[in-house]
């Protein structure tokens, strides 16, 4: 088992009152599986995300991410977890302006301790997996949306993650740039990769095997797809 | 490569907005910049002093009537006090068994001329024949003053190497005459080039015996004493000797301080050393304000930055940065703009020393202390100044990170 949940709550205090972003979840993911979880804006999944990404921690509950409870670890050991096991996908993109793709790639590695020279061969691998292995030196304005989100699709998997979170991947491209990164994120799970998308959008959240719905914090219904 | 990144970082956003940069740097540019031409012509005066005080050797002292005056009531009870006299020589030495050479000078400023030719305001100094033994001036041609000179109060001269080019551009001076105020001096010998020391000129004299001295410029002068001993062992134990000697033979009562004054090269170190501990005690000050007025600054362009690039923490510590990694990334940066500036302050400084030098008579000499000192000033000005920014970026809550824009 990958992913472990067991009764997760998220509570926000603003101000006297409590938010409850979510309401104790209990979710199983399997290695290899490629997951949606999807729901409206303000559903908690979101919150949801952050938690499973170990971005946050939770108010209760606990977290096993690959057998380990992650849910009690500090901000730094958490860091550690993030950079071993995850790898993200953002809407925005998320790439530094100022860095070459290849640089961009490389991040996660700088923050292990990867040799220089081992670094710069498993960014180039990355990239080359998502068809980028001529953009290395260019930087994210130099690049189309489209190539924007495999660069950082490539930096997602440069440190071969446990699981790989989308939040929105398609949020900020047109239809057929959406679909293209779709593709690629079906033949990264194709490959053994773990996929966790969050969304909003149905079309986006049918490319996966499974889809967790949510809404008020809670899961609402769970379904799988046949394919 | 997370250093080279930072700095890389930080030079590029020094590059990309200059006016902003100056103002950034200017500082801690002014602190360095301080701190190295203060040392610098410090240090070069050091060594000159130093030099040229060692000449006068560290076996040998002067006695002189006055000393060191630092008030006006010091000044005027000083001029009360009896004149030293060759008696008073004499008598040291004859009476100090640790003095091994004793000698007296006494000063004066004449005009010397040759023909239609004249010098104003050369340094008229009447000296014992053994005054080569106790203060070097080497001889470039001729000879120094023979003592039964100095017992015949003969008319001769040993003069600096200034009279002998002006007033015998294309003759030799030996055994020729100059005239000193109105009498006629035969010169046998001529003086070594000295150069000028804090813009005296050092080669404008004429060395005449002392007795002649007194004879035709008057008796009733003060004389300075020079004492030499055989080696540094033997020095206190003259100096003990001779003020014996002078305090019997002026009658000085036994409760009573000296009426007179014995200074050594240390005394005249300790003089200098006053002097240049207040020139420091200025350029601390100064530099100190500027480097504080500079840590701010950079600390503020650094929260600047800090808030600017929050996404790039973000996403930073999404992949997996760590506290210290941020923190680190934020000093690098704050640490180099900081050493920037103070290469900048550590280049002007010279400069300053260099032209102060090459305009005025101080000298000057860059120490490689004091570049090391502005390198290390500027570093720990950008790590107590960097400190609290890069903190505050480590500190940053990555969700939160991510979400700004």
């Amino acid at each position: 088992m990958l992913i472990q949940t067991e009764d997760l709550w998220k509570v926000y205090e603003v101000g006297a009152e409590k938010i409850n972003a979510v309401q104790g979840i209990s979710l199983e993911v399997e290695k290899g599986e490629y997951m949606a979880i999807m729901g409206p804006s303000g559903s908690g999944k979101s919150t949801l995300m952050n938690l499973i990404g170990c971005l946050d921690t939770p108010t209760k509950g606990k977290y096993y991410l690959n057998g380990r409870l992650v849910s009690e670890l500090s901000e730094d050991e958490l860091a550690f977890i993030r950079n071993k096991e995850i790898g993200f996908v953002f809407q925005t993109f998320n790439l530094l302006p100022r860095a070459s793709a290849l640089h961009n790639v490389e991040l996660p590695l700088i923050y292990n301790g990867t040799e220089p020279a081992e670094r710069k061969r498993r960014a180039q691998a990355a990239l080359k997996l998502v068809d980028l292995e001529d953009r290395m030196t260019h930087k994210p304005n130099e690049l189309s949306g489209g190539q924007r989100q495999r660069v950082a699709l490539a930096r997602a998997l440069a440190n071969n993650p446990s699981l790989v979170l989308a939040d929105e991947p398609t949020g900020n491209l047109d239809t057929a740039t959406g679909a293209e990164i779709m593709a690629l994120l079906g033949r990264l799970h194709e490959e053994g990769n773990t996929l966790l998308i969050v969304t909003h959008e149905l079309d986006v959240a049918r490319y996966a095997n499974r889809i967790i719905h949510i809404r008020d914090g809670k899961i609402e219904k769970e379904e799988r797809l046949k394919k | 490569m997370q250093f080279l990144e930072s700095i890389l970082i930080a030079l590029s956003s020094l590059k990309a907005n200059k006016l902003r940069s100056i103002l950034t740097l200017i500082g801690v540019i002014i602190g360095v910049m301080t701190v190295i031409a203060v040392v610098s012509i410090i240090a070069g005066m050091n060594r000159y002093v130093s030099d040229k005080i060692s000449t006068m050797g560290s076996t040998t002292f002067v006695i002189d009537r006055i000393g060191i005056v630092m008030s006006d009531e010091e000044w005027w009870e000083a001029m009360k006090r009896k004149r030293l006299t060759l008696e008073d020589m004499e008598a040291i030495r004859e009476n100090c068994p640790a003095c091994e050479v004793v000698g007296a000078r006494v000063y004066t400023r004449r005009k010397v001329k040759r023909e239609n030719q004249s010098l104003s305001d050369v340094l008229v100094m009447g000296g014992t024949a053994n005054l080569p033994q106790i203060s070097s001036i080497n001889v470039d041609a001729g000879r120094h003053i023979w003592e039964f000179e100095e017992l015949h109060r003969r008319q001769v001269a040993f003069v600096g190497w200034e009279i002998a080019d002006k007033l015998f551009p294309n003759v030799d001076p030996i055994g020729k005459e100059v005239k000193v105020g109105d009498r006629r001096f035969k010169i046998v010998g001529v003086a070594e080039k000295r150069g000028s020391f804090l813009g005296q000129n050092q080669d404008n004299f004429v060395i005449i015996p002392i007795t002649t001295f007194l004879k035709v410029f008057g008796t009733r002068r003060n004389l300075d004493i020079l004492v030499k001993s055989a080696d540094l062992e033997s020095m206190r134990e003259a100096q003990d000797q001779a003020r014996t000697i002078l305090r019997l033979r002026r009658k000085v009562p036994q409760n009573k301080p000296d009426d007179f004054a014995i200074m050594t090269a240390d005394t005249f170190m300790q003089l200098y050393r006053n002097f240049t501990s207040t020139a420091y005690l200025v350029m601390i000050g100064v530099s100190s304000i500027a480097l504080v007025v500079g840590g701010i600054v950079i600390m503020n362009i650094m929260l600047v930055s800090v808030t600017q690039r929050t996404k790039e923490v973000g996403i930073r510590k999404a992949v997996g940065a760590k506290k210290r990694h941020i923190m680190w990334q934020f000093l690098v940066e704050a640490v180099t703009v900081a050493l920037v500036g103070g290469i900048i302050g550590i280049l002007m400084g010279t400069a300053i020393a260099k032209i102060v030098s090459a305009t005025t008579p101080l000298p000057s000499a860059v120490e490689l202390w004091s570049v090391v000192m502005g390198l290390l000033i500027s570093s720990s000005v950008g790590i107590f100044f960097g400190i609290f920014p890069a903190m505050k970026a480590a500190r940053l809550n990555p969700i939160e990170a991510l979400r700004y824009e």
